[in-house]
């Protein structure tokens, strides 16, 4: 302690101590000297009767801290003891805070790192990405977005704009890898020079692409991702610096990327070179993604302003790519990456849980607040045996801080569990693949936070509230035979009707997404998904350019696949349903319209019809021959029939699919003859309204992405194999790729979504509709045991036991029932906010209403009904004498 | 720590400082000589082991402490007994009572 000292400052405490000692020598001294010693003598004398007194400094400072370490443990010795003495109170409150601080901290966790941090790239917040809109379309489908740009546009791009330090871009592309032995298909992407180091993160093994790579004429390489690396080369690191055939072009390895690097979500990368962008102009567009950095100071409005006028500039060279109306959005990469719908299921699930934390707290609090009044007569006894105000409320509150402490600790707990289960039920594609769910310090601290809140708001309330104990009132056992004081008891029943009302917003919200849930996956698809298996059939472009040459490899195939067991059919497809196909200009002879006139058009084969089993209303379907020969024939659904050709009979008529003209080998007869019409069919999704489509012969183009469905009589998944061998047997440099199961493709990117928010909603309406029971239960139970002196008056006096139930009961509806009210009224005002996360259900569904209202009177009458049959059993003797 | 024979039990030294200050207020120096007189120099403890007893029991609020000038001028720390400190004299003066009653009671009929 002497360093202490020599600061200088010493404290007044130490001055007191100090002089408090000097004074008893001193005296000590002085009588000595005055019995007749010498000063010397009696200084000896006196010093060593006294003893060290630096020793004795440091024990009166002990002696101070002791006793509040003393009273302290003597505290946490009784706050549990308190506790034990309760166990099922102290359970029901730990378990109400762990669920309540779990399950957000766990929510919390996905929400930060799907939405807040997805990346582990530098500087992500300041990453964006363009798309161009189309503002004479309304609505928020996909229609009017277009994200990607072609490579003359977005080199104009990348010269003329003052707001970005770095622009990069990447492309799709398949590729084939010949092993030697086999085939194998990758994803790929193109990235134009400076990708890597605008993301900034160092390769795992070997070299990321370098500006020299991307130089004409410079040798063929490639980047690898780490999960392609772990599951393709087995993790072996000698594969750096081999080469490999990738579309028929000896490709060297030169890296591997770290597990977080899954830039467009593909398996390798290979370097384009933006500059030589005079290569692609006259080709087939290929569209490129693009991610720009953010010149130090320039905002997104700045960035926006000035793209935009690039894009007023350069519009008028790409007629096709730009609306007449248009709006270049530059938006953040982070916020662009996770999809608006996903985005919004996070927010609502987050809002259920927090619902739910609140719940928890009410319940806790309505525990408290029980508790605290049963043991007023506790409190009022240690009162006058002279415990301070001060000390109960430090023991009350140290009683909450443990609750809070195994709640957060269960919480902890809880939240570790929930995150490890949502990582694993995320919907494949909703977040990307560079996140990683875990919990992190932010998190913590949050849980944390959360847990300290809890106590100072809910314990420090009953804690005040219970030492206000007027010590001659409680000691009378005043306030025996009613409910506590009036107040105490309105707190105590406001508590439970906002949890009530909590209770019903939450199950209210879960009702909703059930009846959507049940909706989409009631929807009618128009086909059968069961038994079709489908992939895509990446064609290498330089050997398949036209649609003979098409017909050359689809026509023995399909016929190859007709003849193998297990296998029904199969016939070309441009998209995977439920999406019909590429959207494009159409026009009817003889008919003039405002506005452009667009349909899907699917490129299929002769049997497909038959394959996906979706009726022909009139006419028929292709013939062989037709397709073979790429017939200008067509089959319309019925809203083509119903928007573009009117009433009398579609068949025999013409229509020009002007979109052809746009590919590569353009079709110079764009004139199709009607031959049928086939029934409507979700072709836009399972959300959206059947749009107008038209099927057509495959062959008629050479262009265009192609895919192979396949009907199988076996399971579709135990075909894949069967059917990649016939697609290499009939060209080894094709691949038939991604190849999964119709149905369950559709498992994944329809219901996945709408099913995990179903599910989670209803865990947490679950775990509240528990909470709110415990609640109800437990103010029901208490108030009850409050007035068994006053049942025992009433049975007494001729009371039947019906009567004493009737009026448990009404008490208990006394609260029940405004909850309810509120909860349902609140609900409708807030349900506009989940719109969106429904489909084919109002935000005001009765059914769902009246359901939630049914559940939780029936939940409240049975929370009621313990302690009312209690009550009617009491003998009036006993209940007389009962305090 | 001393350790001889008529060391003073910590609780013991307490009863008997309250008892000593319950006569009034008194400081450090006058309870120890007061304490010395009353038992005619039995205990056999350095002086100083007074004061972190007077400042625990200070700290338990059994004991009040106060500056005040002294008759030669002086200013001293002044104790005086709270009403919680007579409540505990009380109680521990009935349990020692009732200890040495029946530890005699014991010597008594051991015979």
């Amino acid at each position: 302690m002497r360093w202490l000292r020599r600061l200088g400052h010493k404290p007044l405490v130490e001055k007191r101590l100090d002089s408090e000692l000097h004074f008893h020598l001193e005296q000590q001294i002085a009588d000595y000297i005055a019995s007749g010693l010498s000063p010397d003598e009696a200084r000896r004398r006196a010093n060593l009767e006294f003893g060290s007194v630096e020793g004795f400094k440091e024990e009166c400072r002990e002696a101070r801290w002791e006793n509040h370490l003393e009273l302290l443990l003597h505290d946490v010795q009784f706050a549990l003891r308190g506790l034990r003495k309760n166990p099922r109170f102290a359970l029901a409150a730990i378990l109400a805070l762990a669920l309540g601080i779990g399950a957000s901290t766990a929510m919390f966790s996905v929400i930060y790192n799907a939405l807040v941090a997805p990346f582990p790239y530098k500087d992500q917040g300041r990453l964006i990405t363009l798309r161009v809109l189309d503002l004479d379309q309304r609505g928020d489908g996909e229609g009017n977005i277009r994200g990607l740009l072609s490579y003359p546009e977005l080199h104009d791009y990348m010269e003329q704009n003052r707001v970005f330090d770095g622009l990069i871009a990447n492309c799709e592309i398949d590729v084939v890898y010949d092993s030697g032995e086999n085939n194998s298909y990758l994803a790929a992407n193109y990235v134009t020079p400076g990708t890597f180091e605008l993301f900034g993160i160092a390769p795992l093994l070997g070299r990321g692409l370098e500006p020299a790579d991307y130089k004409p004429g410079a040798p063929p390489v490639f980047v690898l991702r780490y999960a392609t690396w772990i599951n393709q080369f087995g993790s072996d690191p000698s594969v750096v610096g081999k080469t490999f055939l990738l579309n028929g072009v000896r490709r060297t390895l030169v890296g591997v990327m770290p597990l977080r690097f899954a830039w467009g979500g593909v398996n390798l990368w290979m370097p384009r070179d933006a500059t030589t962008a005079s290569v692609m102009r006259g080709t087939f567009p290929q569209y490129w993604g693009v991610v720009a950095h953010l010149k130090p100071g320039v905002t997104l409005q700045e960035a926006e302003a000035d793209i935009n006028i690039i894009g007023a500039r350069i519009a008028p060279s790409y007629r096709e790519d730009y609306p007449t109306h248009f709006h270049v959005g530059v938006e953040s990469f982070v916020h662009a990456v996770v999809g608006d719908g996903f985005r919004r299921t996070l927010f609502v699930l987050f809002a259920a849980v927090g619902l739910l934390l609140l719940i928890g707290c009410a319940n806790v609090a309505s525990l408290l607040l029980a508790r605290a009044t049963t043991r007023g007569r506790e409190f009022a006894v240690r009162a006058a045996l002279g415990a301070s105000r001060a000390r109960l409320v430090r023991q009350l509150l140290l009683e909450s801080l443990l609750l809070a402490l195994g709640g957060a600790v269960v919480g902890v707990l809880f939240a570790w569990a929930g995150i490890r289960g949502l990582s694993s039920a995320m919907p494949p594609f909703t977040i990307p693949s560079e996140t990683v769910i875990e919990m992190n310090g932010w998190v913590l601290l949050f849980g944390i936070s959360l847990a300290i809140a809890t106590v100072v708001i809910f314990g420090l309330f009953p804690a005040l509230q219970a030492s206000r104990v007027d010590v001659q009132d409680a000691l009378r056992g005043a306030g025996k035979g009613l409910g506590g004081t009036a107040a105490k008891s309105r707190l105590r029943n406001a508590v439970i009707v906002l949890e009530v009302a909590l209770s019903i917003i939450l199950l209210f919200t879960a009702g909703l997404f059930m009846r959507s849930f049940v909706a989409i996956q009631n929807v009618s698809l128009g086909w059968q998904p069961d038994h079709l298996l489908i992939g895509r059939i990446p064609l290498p472009s330089q050997h398949y350019k036209t649609g003979p040459q098409l017909v050359s490899f689809f026509d023995p195939l399909i016929h190859n696949l007709k003849s193998t067991p297990g296998i029904e059919g199969a016939s070309p497809v441009s998209t995977t349903p439920p999406y019909g196909g590429f959207g494009g200009n159409i026009e009817i002879p003889g008919k003039t319209h405002a506005g452009e006139w667009e349909s899907l058009i699917q490129l299929v084969g002769e049997d497909y019809f038959s394959i996906v089993r979706q009726p022909l209303l009139s006419g028929r379907a292709f013939t062989e021959e037709e397709v073979s020969t790429a017939r200008k024939v067509v089959v319309i659904n019925q809203t083509f029939q119903r928007r573009f050709l009117g009433d009398g009979d579609p068949l025999g008529r013409t229509i020009v699919l002007d979109v052809l003209k746009k590919v590569p080998d353009a079709v110079t007869d764009r004139s199709f003859q009607v031959i049928g019409v086939a029934a409507d069919a979700m072709n836009a999704g399972l959300e959206r309204p059947t749009e107008p489509e038209v099927w057509i012969p495959y062959s008629v183009t050479g262009s265009g992405m192609r895919r192979l469905i396949v009907r199988t009589t076996a399971d579709p998944g135990s075909m894949n194999a069967t059917v990649r061998k016939a697609v290499w047997a009939v060209d080894p440099t094709v691949a038939f790729a991604e190849g999964e199961p119709l149905a369950e493709l559709l498992n994944t990117f329809s219901y996945a979504q709408p099913r995990l928010g179903l599910f989670l909603v209803t865990t947490f309406a679950t775990i509240g509709l528990l909470l709110v029971t415990l609640g109800v239960y437990s103010v029901i139970a208490y108030s009850t045991g409050r007035r068994t002196h006053e049942i025992g008056i009433r049975m007494a006096l001729g009371a039947a036991p019906a009567d004493v139930l009737k009026m448990v009961l009404k008490n208990g509806l006394a609260v029940v029932v405004p909850g309810i009210a509120i909860g349902i009224l609140v609900s409708f005002a807030v349900s506009r906010s989940v719109v969106s996360q429904l489909w084919g259900v109002s935000p005001y569904d009765p059914l769902s209403a009246v359901s939630v209202v049914v559940l939780l009177l029936a939940i409240g009458l049975l929370a009621c009904w313990v302690p009312a049959r209690r009550a009617t059993r009491i003998s009036p003797v006993t209940a007389l004498h009962y305090e | 720590m001393p350790t001889e024979k008529n060391d003073l039990h910590r609780g013991t030294l307490d009863m008997l400082i309250l008892k000593i200050v319950a006569s009034g207020p008194l400081h450090g120096y006058a309870i120890a000589q007061r304490l010395q007189q009353i038992s005619k120099d039995y205990f056999q403890v350095p002086q100083g082991s007074l004061y972190p007893a007077l400042h625990r029991l200070e700290e338990r609020k059994w004991l009040d402490a106060e500056w005040k000038d002294t008759s030669t001028g002086r200013e001293a720390k002044f104790y005086t007994l709270t009403s919680k400190g007579k409540k505990q004299l009380e109680a521990e003066v009935l349990g020692w009572e009732r200890l040495s009653d029946a530890v005699s009671l014991i010597l008594r009929t051991a015979d």
